[in-house]
């Protein structure tokens, strides 16, 4: 971490030398502004962790992003902002560190999310080192530019895991096969989220950790004309503890389970017309634990403003001792949006959202259904 | 139903005035892309070939030259017109594409060079350049390699 910290700090500051040595240093950013309000809903206390009073709605997964009915309008549960700098040492070699701070984090408590060095071995190749967002799903590596995509947010019940940054290598390749645009990457790596907000805020309680070992993946998106599909595979092995405390001792919820991660998605982005689609699924080796989660929108633009309706749902499977023996039920959601975009201009994007979401949990008393209205001022500079 | 009538004439009036803009008539400007004119790059090349090239999936001419897009101002019609015409992009589509790019790790827009004039200029002392033009501004010192239509 302290060497990470101290690159982010070498490249920020080496702006104004690097032009004097004939290096180039870009800066760039992006950032959000957004204010949500839960209108309705199951009325209880989120029994998991006691964290909420429900009506309630999770809205970000990762840095747990919680929207209560009781505080009315929000600001401080998605709002973000987020630099970026990269240092180009020549043409072919950079280093580049994204730092991200938002209100609901630890009170702006800047996160690296990005962090890595890069080498363009040649037109089609590039290699790169360091830390780097796992391109998992579709949106899963530019989850919170929110200028590239239509939505608020893209829909919570495909994005969320407690890990969603790796350090390690990649090597991407881009170029055009005939009239087809590829974009493909391999990776490795690693990566320990210790007290993760994801596992303790919403599962535990207690401050429990989450590890993915042995991380590899990799995905291809084809584009021609207005369409674009992409496939991904990865796999890990999943481990999460909530180390000793006080009298307690360690305890392991997952013990090092080789997963497997499969993400198909299917776009159309016509002059009017808009489609989005994922279909994921995650298993779970010995546990026989599955997940399943799509999400199906479609849309129309016309000139600066864009419509968009999106159904999306995740469940997992009642497969024995991954939920208890015997089986004891599934956690599961549904949720439909509608989604209204204008671009303002060339930086900014004002987006309103509708939420209804449905709770289909059976397992445990989850945070229940809600109905939400969301409005964000989104931009990239 | 006077109210209504008036509303309705300043709806029209409001479109007209829209219409007669400078910007919305710029944007049937005829535009060509150029490259200086002692390049080696091809002698002409297609829309996809072009469109590779700005959008970044391709680093170099269909013979191997090193290819390096410059464009004209983002928000400006010739920049919304080519994008529209090469790859059927709207600007909202485009900044899209870029933010996705740019915070991936993935590459960086063209370069901005102003406006036509200014492209021209940066282009013409440029082998490796290409740009987008207004077809009225090409001279000698730059080649067309591609209509625009």
């Amino acid at each position: 971490m302290r060497v990470l910290a101290t690159l982010t700090a070498a490249l920020l500051g080496a702006a104004a030398p690097a032009q004097a040595e004939g290096m180039r240093f870009n800066f760039s950013g992006f950032g959000q502004y957004t204010v949500g309000k839960v209108l309705s809903g199951d009325k209880k206390p989120f029994s998991l962790t006691g964290n909420w009073n429900c009506p309630c709605a999770i809205t970000n997964w990762e840095y747990v992003g919680v929207y209560e009915k009781d505080k009315g309008w929000q600001a401080d549960q998605e709002s973000l902002i987020g630099l970026q700098g990269t240092l180009h040492f020549s043409d072919n070699v950079s280093a580049t560190a994204q730092v991200l701070a938002r209100p609901g984090n630890f009170n702006f408590r800047p996160t690296l999310d990005w962090a890595y060095g890069s080498w363009a071995v040649n037109d089609h190749w590039t290699v790169q080192a360091g830390r780097k967002r796992i391109p998992l799903y579709y949106y899963s590596d530019f989850l919170y530019i929110g200028t590239a995509y239509p939505w608020v947010r893209p829909p919570q019940d495909v994005y969320g895991w407690p890990i969603y940054a790796y350090d390690g290598v990649n090597a991407a390749y881009t170029g055009q096969w005939g009239g087809v645009t590829v974009d493909a990457n391999v990776w490795a790596g690693g990566f320990t989220h210790n007290n993760a907000p994801y596992n303790t805020k919403i599962y535990y309680g207690a401050k429990t950790n989450e590890r993915w070992k042995g991380i590899h993946g990799a995905y291809i998106t084809l584009t021609k004309d207005e369409w674009n599909g992409r496939v991904m595979v990865m796999r890990h092995k999943a481990n999460t503890w909530s180390p000793a405390y006080d009298d307690q001792p360690e305890t392991v919820w997952v013990p090092n389970l080789q997963t497997t991660i499969i993400a198909l998605s299917l776009n159309y982005d016509g002059a009017n017309w808009l489609l989005r689609s994922e279909l994921n699924r995650l298993q779970q080796d010995e546990s026989k634990a599955q997940y399943d989660y799509y999400l199906l929108g479609v849309g129309y633009r016309v000139g600066d403003w864009t419509a968009m309706l999106t159904q999306s749902n995740y469940k997992t499977k009642d497969l024995g001792t991954a939920f208890g023996n015997p089986p004891q039920g599934i956690e599961a959601r549904r949720s439909r949006s509608l989604a209204l975009r204008y671009d303002l201009n060339k930086n900014w994007a004002l987006k309103g959202q509708y939420d209804v979401s449905k709770d289909r949990t059976t397992w445990y008393d989850f945070f229940g259904d809600h109905k939400m209205l969301s409005f964000s001022a989104q931009t990239t500079f | 139903m006077n109210e209504i009538a008036w509303e309705r004439r300043c709806v029209l009036g409001a479109l007209l005035a829209l219409a007669a803009l400078p910007g919305a008539q710029a944007q049937s400007t005829d535009l060509v892309a150029v490259v200086a004119a002692n390049s080696k790059a091809p002698p002409k090349l297609s829309a996809e070939e072009l469109s590779a090239i700005f959008m970044g999936t391709a680093k170099s001419f269909p013979n191997g030259e090193r290819a390096v897009p410059i464009d004209q101002k983002a928000g400006t019609p010739p920049y919304a017109g080519f994008y529209q015409k090469v790859g059927g992009k709207t600007e909202a589509q485009m900044k899209a594409y870029w933010s996705r790019i740019m915070f991936t790790g993935k590459g960086q827009p063209p370069q901005e060079g102003g406006d036509g004039a200014a492209v021209k200029k940066l282009v013409a002392a440029n082998p490796n350049m290409v740009g987008y033009i207004e077809a009225s501004l090409v001279d000698a010192s730059v080649r067309v390699i591609a209509d625009i239509k």
